[in-house]
Order: structure tokens, then C-alpha cells, then sequence
């Protein structure tokens, strides 16, 4: 189904670069995506309720939930998996900067939680 | 060359446009580059008078030519000025002028943003000197540290016009930013490779990466600062448990980045006016494109040396200690290549050449001086003392500014087709050398002796007196080498020496075409066999390989068919629009909305401008 | 300095037919959104980064986990992951000339927006009305107010592009032409959804 491609717009590709080689998401795809997207997200506030979990185990496991519905939209959804590795770096090196910058200023105001304050 | 078809309709191609109204309305990135200038320069002669109104001031003890208040809004203006209006936009005169003609191209990406850029950083420095006309000049320095800002400590609109014109010039800068670097990525010639783009272009790219990172953390900092002053909240007030230096992590978080943003265009143009006065290929080429994206890249990771004074604990200070250490590895690599490119040339001692000698001397002693407070030991005694004054203003003076006039005598032929006067030029550099000199070596010892920065008079006892007076000479005698530049391009437009397309045997593109260039830029696009394409086109690559071929001779009914972007008047109504909007916010809040609502109408109809007609250039 | 000889992939001076398509074969356009999207990235990190510094430090008032109310906020993350789902759909269907479904998915993904935004007003209200939490109140509020409120400005003007996007598409001025003009409008769509995954989890879900 639906894997046709866009008509003129995009057809006049100059030379060697032919970013989308590797094919295309297919309307399949992005709904199976969404309901993965969904899953995940029920299952981040489940697990706020779930007894006993130590504290470590919530937040980590939170972090990597989030971080695998983030690479979800921005791979599929913004197609950055099928596009141009130029996208890619345009987006995903000043995103490495805005993290180190979040996580230096965590540190410099002694905001870890899982760390004990006074670190530095 | 096939059909470049129809860019947009309206206006043909080739005839040149006259006229107020054709400056206004222009998307020519050339006009936009000679606005983006000749404002820059209006700002530096501000900007210098307000240095010059300083050191009358200092020039003895205990003098009353102006107050502590005047002296305040002096130095701010003077900081601000320099940094925001003078050094970003000539460097983006230069992008602007010479980015499209170096890499191929016609025009930026986006003409009409580019001209956008340009009238939104212009009604933010008419915003940010209206604040003289209504007597509240900013006042709390340059880099308006936390509680100097709070409205405790800052009644009055002073702050607000700092703290509005600095959002709306920041807005211009990230337009800007965006534009450049897809022009640069996606608006090269054929061949163009990444290693084949001169080190000017390698050096605009990375300033623009570092604009558009950098920017958003003092637009964080200041709309905090804003709801600070206008909605009572408490982000960097001790009071209510806010911290002042949150204000320093994000300010300077942007400002050590913006030191580069205002360093490497100059490294960029030493980078070309060398290769072309010493006839020789810029030495290491490749390690100089590669110390400035290294340079680029930890310029994010060092910002809290401008902080060791407020006591980040020692893990921190060691942090950003070494990181600031190692930045000076790629710096020292670049300096060497200069002056490997220099040797064994057959140099040629023009005014150009001359200033980038100067900047490499000046920039190193700069750089020595900022080497030895990244030892926070060091720091310490030196922080806020002249000594710090000294050191900024070899890198960003001596530095900069050098480097920025290096450039003007390299490409004013190119941009108005007449010769710069060679022979004021040299009195001009060693004049300028000579005072630059004069004004900021003293500061050096001025600092070490104890002369805090920022007084705004002193006692007669404390053995600061001579120093001071020789700083106040040397800084007219700047005022001097200014006066004899302007008389030289004055002297230039009267009856300058012609310059023909390529009066200095040059090496990239832009030689390549008339000078001034016609509005389409290049007749035919060329296609790029190295990074001095236009140096193999004439002399082959010296090892006895042969010239690159030549482009064909365009034939005329080729330029007839060239189309390029018609004039446009919303960039300009939409940057009045905005400034509307964000001067609301000190007179009433009606005219935010209807700003607000302007600005939107005339977002809309910028993007809808040429969207039909633009799309049905594919049928 | 390579010699002449490579000339190279790039030797065959095709100029491209679209002014947009640039010498790398993409669309100025997307690229620009691209660098635009990585700078946004650079703002809202400082705005994350403020609110953890100031986390835990408010010297009164209510705390984070005195007024959240998550079962709401996974009901809006919820909302905005469902609207990214319509916009590829209304992508696709206008890459592929189908304006009719086109419009209507991209109505929806505006309507959820705007459903999104009805949830956030809802909760600001809830705060300042039955917490007490204001704008002023403390670092807490003054930091939550406006990292979520400049994500809200994000959305809304989101929801003002989508619907003129619609707009166009119901007079008939956007077809498969303009496939890369939704997709740009997609992309500052994702974004804002990505950005809320960020917050969700690090600002409501982490204790």
C-alpha cells in the first residue's frame, strides 16, 4: 500500500546526492510508530505507580523510555533515518551541545539527584 | 550552463537598480553587504567617540569632565556598541558581500531574509540609541551582570532598552545564521567539496554554527532578565531564592562563544589576503579549517573562565581551566601556518598584507595575555583590573578590527571597483598601529598595578597618572588613522585608480568577475577543480600540472535569461512591525498586541509573497 | 592542493530546475528548518537547564509534586504524540496529490494542538486557582511557568501554521507542489512534540 512515490517536487535531484536510498516509511509504518509511542507512554506512568521501585531504576528507566520515543518521532516521523546524513548532523550535534550544557549546569548548581549534593 | 529558470517573477535581470527606494527594497545580497557596512561603520565611529569621551576622562586624576552616572552609560554603550553593532556587522558585510561570490553562487539562499536580517538588526541598534534620546542610557555594562540589572538596583528604562535591543539584534544575528549556512552547505558551485571552499567561507560557517547555538542561551537569559523586570518573578534575585549566577552561566554560556564569533571572520580574511600577497597556497589549508572548527567546538566548553572570581569550587575551576588551555593549541596552529604561508613567499607589502601582519602580532600578544589568566590563580589577581581591558582589546582591536581593515583594502576594489589610496593606507595602518599601541600596551601594567576597570576617576596618588595620559594620546592618535581612512575613501570615490575584475593576482572566485560585479554575480557558474580555483584557471597548481580549464565566454541571450529574486518591501515592514511590538512592552501593552498582530499579518504575507507563482516554476 | 584532474561528481554543471534544490540536492527550505530546529534545541536546553538548577530550591509555595496532576499531562503527551501521527498522515497524502484527506488530517493535527493547549490553560488555571502557584510565587513556578509557557507559544504557533496550511489547501492553492512546504511545517511539528517528550519525563514523570 501507500509507498508511492512524491511527484515532481522532489524528483529533480542534482547529481550525486540521492538521500532517500534507503526507502521510505510507509503509512503502515507511522501507525504501528504511533502505537508504540502510545505503549511507551502508558507504561512511563504506570511505572510511577508501581510499589517499591527504587528510585534509580525509575529515573533511568524513565530517561530511556523518553529518549527511545524521542528517537522514534525524529527518525520516522521527521524521516532523519531515511533523509540526508546532513540533516542528521544538523540536528543532532547541536542537540549533543544542548544536553552537555543541561548537564553542566545541573552540576554546577549541584542539581543531580542521583548524585549526593555537593559533588563538586 | 542550461536552464537556471525562472528564479521568481517580476523584475528581469540585468539592469541595475537607482534610488532610495531600490536600497530599501533590495534582496541583492552585494547592497545588503554594503548596508550591513557602511551601518557598522556609522557604529564604530559611536562607538569611538564614546572610547574617546572615556579617555579625556581619564587622562588625568581626579577630572570632572563626566560623571560616574555618563561614565557608566559610556563604557556599556562603548562595550555593546562594539561588540553588537560595529565588529558583528562588518564581518557580515563581508559574509554578505563576498560569500555568494566565493563559493559560485548568485545570491544567499534567501534573499529576502537576508534583507530581513538586515533591518531587524538595524531597527535594534536604532531601538538601543533611542534610549539616548530619552535619557536612559544602559548603564550596567556590557555584559549586565545579575542585581546591576534587577529593578531593585535598576530603576528606570535603562536596562530595558539593553535588554529589548539586545533580543531584537540577537533575532537578526539567528536569521542570519540560518540563512549563511545553507547558502554555504547548498549553494555552492559544482565541484565545491567542503576542502575545496577557501578558508573565508570554512571560517563564515563555523561563525554561523556558533551563532545560532549561542544565541538562544542569551535569548534564555534575557527573556528571564525581562520577566525578572517586568512580571515579578525571582530567576536572579537572592531574595526570593534566585541565584545572579545563573545570569553569568547563561550569558557567558553565549558570550565565549560570541569571542569567536567576532575573532575568526578576521582569521577567515588574514586566511585569503596572505595566500594572495605571498603568492603562495595558505600553508596547511586543511589544519587551518580544522583548528577553527576545533576552536568552534570548545568555544561551548569554556564559558565559566569568565567566572573563576565567584568561586566554582576547584573541580570546576580545573575544568574549564584545561579546557581553556587546550583552545589556545588550535589558536598557536593557525599562527603558525600564517606565518608558514608568509615564508618563502614572493611577498608583496601592500595595505592589506600590512594589517594582517598587524593582526597576527597584535592577536598574539592577545592571545599570551589570555593564556596566562586561564590559570585561575592567575585570573584571580587579574579580574576586573585593566589588565583584563588590555587583553580584550588586543584580540578584538587588535585582533578584530585589524583583520576587519585588512579585508576592506583586499576587497574594496572588488566591492566599489576603484583602488584604495595604497600609500594613506600604509600611513593609516602604522598610525593606527603606533596608537592602538599607545592606548592598550599601558593598560597592561595599569591592571597589574591595581587599576580596577570601570572607575570612572582615581586619585592623583596612586602612580597611575602617566600611563593613563600615554593611553589617552595613543587613543586619539587611533582617532587619527580613523580620520585618514575616511580621508582615503573619500579621496578613492573621487578619483580612485580603476581596479579592473583582479588587481592583486588573486586566488578565489570572486576575481573572476567584473568589479563591481553585475547584480547576477556570475554570468556562467563556474565549476571548481581546488580551493584556489581561480589561481589554477591562471597559473596551473605549480607543480607542473595544467590550468584548470576556463569557463565558456557567456553568450548574451545566456545573461538575458538570467532571472534573479525581485525587490520586496516586506523584510522592511516586517522588521518595523517587530520592533513595534517589542517596544510595546515599555509604552503599553495595546501596542504589544498590536504589534504582535502586525508582525503575524506581515510573517503571512512575507511567506506568501511568492508562493504560486514560485510553485508553478516547476510546470 | 589536488590537482585539476579532480574534477570529480560534481564536473556536470546541471543547474537545478527548482531554485530551492540546492548544489547537495536538498531543498534550501528543509535545511534551513533543520539548522533552525537544532538552534531551538540550544533554547529550550537552557530553559531545561534552568528549571533543574533551580529544582528543589524555592524558598515557599507549593513543590512540583504538590500540584502536578500527571494522569492530565500523560492525557496531553498523549494528544500530542496522536497530532504527530496526522501530520505524516497529511504529509503523505499531499506528497501524493490527495488534498481532500490531506486537509482533513491536517485540520485534525491543528484541532489537537489546540486540544493541547485547551489542557495546558487548564492546568496553569488549576495552579494558580486551587495552588495558589503563580508566576511570582517562587523559583519553582517563575521556572515551570515559563519553560511550559515558551512550549505552549511553540504550540500555538504551530496550530496557526497548520491552519493556514488548511486554509490554503481548502481554496485550493497547496497541492503536491507545495509537498515540501507541509513537510517543513511537519518537521517544526515533530519538534514541539519532541520537545514535550523532554519535559514530560524530565520536569512531570522524574520525582
Amino acid at each position: 500500500m501507500a509507498d508511492s512515490h512524491a511527484p515532481a517536487p522532489t524528483s529533480h535531484r542534482a547529481g550525486h546526492a540521492e538521500p532517500a536510498a534507503t526507502g521510505h516509511a510507509t503509512v503502515r509504518t507511522y501507525w504501528i510508530v504511533a502505537a508504540v509511542l502510545a505503549l511507551i507512554t502508558a507504561i512511563e506512568l504506570a511505572a510511577l505507580y508501581v510499589p517499591g521501585l527504587p528510585n534509580v531504576v525509575l529515573v533511568v528507566g524513565l530517561l530511556l523510555l523518553s529518549a527511545a520515543k524521542f528517537v522514534l518521532v525524529v527518525g520516522v516521523f521527521m524521516h532523519l533515518k531515511y533523509d540526508s546524513p546532513i540533516f542528521r548532523t544538523m540536528f543532532v550535534g547541536p542537540l549533543l551541545i544542548a544536553i552537555g550544557i543541561i548537564l553542566a549546569l545541573m552540576a554546577l548548581f549541584s542539581a543531580f539527584i542521583l548524585l549526593p549534593r555537593q559533588v563538586l | 550552463m542550461a536552464t537556471h529558470a525562472a528564479f521568481m517573477p517580476g523584475v528581469g535581470s540585468a539592469e541595475a537598480q537607482t534610488g532610495l527606494w531600490s536600497w530599501i527594497t533590495t534582496v541583492d545580497h552585494k547592497r545588503i553587504g554594503i548596508l550591513y557596512g557602511t551601518s557598522a561603520f556609522i557604529f564604530f565611529l559611536i562607538g569611538g567617540i564614546e572610547a574617546l569621551i572615556m579617555r579625556l576622562q581619564l587622562a588625568v586624576p581626579d577630572n570632572t569632565l563626566v560623571g560616574a552616572q555618563r561614565f557608566n552609560e559610556l563604557f556599556t554603550m562603548h562595550g555593546t556598541t562594539m561588540v553588537f553593532l560595529a565588529i558583528m556587522p562588518l564581518s557580515a558585510a563581508f559574509f554578505n558581500y563576498m560569500v555568494p561570490l566565493m563559493i559560485g553562487a548568485r545570491d544567499v539562499a534567501f534573499p529576502r531574509l537576508n534583507s530581513l536580517s538586515y533591518w531587524i538588526f538595524l531597527a535594534g541598534a536604532l531601538f538601543l540609541h533611542a534610549s539616548f534620546l530619552v535619557g536612559a542610557v544602559p548603564d550596567a555594562g556590557w555584559f549586565g551582570y545579575a542585581n546591576l540589572t534587577s529593578p531593585q538596583f535598576a530603576p528606570g528604562h535603562h536596562i530595558d532598552f539593553w535588554m529589548l535591543g539586545l533580543q531584537i539584534l540577537g533575532i537578526a544575528s539567528m536569521l542570519a545564521g540560518f540563512n549563511f549556512i545553507v547558502t554555504i552547505i547548498n549553494m555552492r558551485a559544482p565541484g565545491m567539496t567542503l576542502m575545496r571552499m577557501p578558508v573565508f567561507i570554512w571560517m563564515t560557517l563555523v561563525v554561523q554554527f556558533l551563532v545560532v547555538l549561542a544565541f538562544p542561551a542569551i535569548t534564555v537569559a534575557l527573556i528571564l532578565l525581562m520577566f525578572d523586570r517586568f512580571f515579578g518573578t525571582m530567576f536572579y534575585v537572592p531574595a526570593g531564592g534566585g541565584d545572579p549566577l545563573l545570569w553569568q552561566h547563561l550569558f557567558w554560556i553565549f558570550g565565549h562563544p560570541e569571542v569567536y564569533i567576532l575573532i575568526l571572520p578576521a582569521m577567515g580574511i588574514v586566511s585569503e589576503v596572505l595566500p594572495t600577497f605571498a603568492r603562495k597556497p595558505l600553508f596547511g589549508a586543511p589544519v587551518v579549517i580544522y583548528s577553527g572548527i576545533m576552536i568552534g567546538f570548545f568555544g561551548f566548553g569554556v564559558w565559566s573562565h569568565h567566572m573563576f572570581s565567584v568561586g566554582l569550587g576547584p573541580v570546576a575551576d580545573s575544568a574549564f581551566s584545561i579546557a581553556t588551555m587546550l583552545i589556545a593549541v588550535p589558536t598557536g596552529v593557525k599562527i603558525l601556518n600564517w606565518i608558514g604561508t608568509l615564508w618563502g613567499g614572493t611577498v608583496r607589502f601592500t595595505a592589506a598584507l600590512y594589517f594582517s601582519l598587524g593582526f597576527i602580532a597584535m592577536f598574539t600578544m592577545g592571545g599570551l595575555s589570555g593564556v596566562m589568566h586561564a590559570a585561575p590563580p592567575v585570573d584571580l589577581q587579574q579580574t576586573d583590573t585593566y589588565f583584563v581591558v588590555a587583553h580584550f582589546h588586543y584580540v578584538l582591536f587588535g585582533g578584530s578590527i585589524f583583520g576587519l581593515f585588512s579585508g576592506m583594502y583586499y576587497w574594496w576594489p572588488k566591492m566599489f571597483g576603484r583602488m584604495l589610496d595604497e600609500r594613506l593606507g600604509h600611513v593609516h595602518f602604522w598610525l593606527m598601529l603606533i596608537g592602538f599601541n599607545l592606548t592598550f600596551f599601558p593598560m597592561h601594567y595599569l591592571g597589574l598595578i591595581g587599576m580596577p576597570r570601570r572607575i570612572y576617576t582615581y586619585a592623583p596618588d596612586l602612580g597611575w597618572n602617566f600611563w593613563n595620559l600615554v593611553a589617552t594620546i595613543g587613543s586619539f592618535v587611533i582617532a587619527l588613522s580613523i580620520a585618514v581612512f575616511i580621508a582615503n575613501v573619500w579621496k578613492t570615490h573621487r578619483s580612485g585608480a580603476v581596479a579592473g575584475p583582479d588587481p592583486w593576482d588573486g586566488r578565489t572566485l570572486e576575481w573572476a568577475i567584473p568589479s563591481p560585479p553585475p547584480v547576477y554575480n556570475f554570468a556562467a557558474i563556474p565549476t571548481v577543480h581546488g580551493r584556489d580555483e581561480l589561481w589554477l584557471q591562471k597559473h596551473g597548481d605549480g607543480h607542473g600540472g595544467a590550468p584548470s580549464p576556463r569557463p565558456p565566454v557567456p553568450r548574451a541571450e545566456d545573461i538575458a535569461a538570467i532571472h534573479m529574486p525581485p525587490p520586496s518591501y516586506w523584510p522592511i515592514v516586517l522588521a518595523i512591525a517587530m520592533t513595534v511590538m517589542l517596544a510595546g512592552l515599555l509604552i503599553s501593552y495595546t501596542q504589544v498586541v498590536v504589534g504582535g498582530l502586525a508582525t503575524l499579518y506581515c510573517m503571512y504575507r512575507f511567506a506568501m509573497e511568492y508562493h504560486r507563482p514560485a510553485a508553478e516554476a516547476h510546470s | 592542493m589536488s590537482g585539476p584532474a579532480a574534477g570529480g561528481h560534481g564536473a556536470v554543471a546541471v543547474a537545478p530546475h527548482d531554485p530551492n534544490i540546492g548544489t547537495t540536492g536538498l531543498d534550501n527550505r528543509k535545511l534551513g528548518m533543520w539548522i533552525f530546529l537544532g538552534s531551538d534545541c540550544m533554547f529550550f536546553g537552557a530553559l531545561i537547564g534552568t528549571y533543574l538548577a533551580y529544582k528543589g530550591k524555592s524558598l515557599s509555595g507549593p513543590g512540583p509534586h504538590d500540584v502536578f496532576n500527571i494522569p492530565l499531562t500523560s492525557l496531553s503527551a498523549a494528544v500530542l504524540l496522536a497530532s504527530s501521527l496526522f501530520m505524516v498522515l497529511a504529509l503523505h497524502d499531499i506528497q501524493r496529490n490527495d488534498i481532500k484527506h490531506g486537509a482533513r488530517w491536517l485540520l485534525a493535527t491543528a484541532l489537537f494542538g489546540l486540544w493541547f493547549v485547551g489542557n495546558q490553560v487548564y492546568e496553569f488555571a488549576e495552579f494558580v486557582i486551587y495552588y495558589d502557584l503563580k508566576l511570582w510565587t517562587s523559583l519553582f513556578g517563575s521556572s515551570f511557568f515559563v519553560l511550559t509557557g515558551f512550549h505552549g507559544a511553540h504550540v500555538t504557533g504551530g496550530v496557526i501554521w497548520l491552519l493556514l496550511l488548511w486554509r490554503l489547501a481548502k481554496r485550493g492553492l497547496l497541492d503536491a507542489r507545495d509537498a515540501t512546504k507541509v513537510e517543513i511545517a511537519g518537521l517544526y511539528w515533530h519538534f514541539v512534540d519532541i520537545v514535550w517528550i523532554a519535559i514530560f519525563t524530565v520536569i512531570y514523570l522524574i520525582p
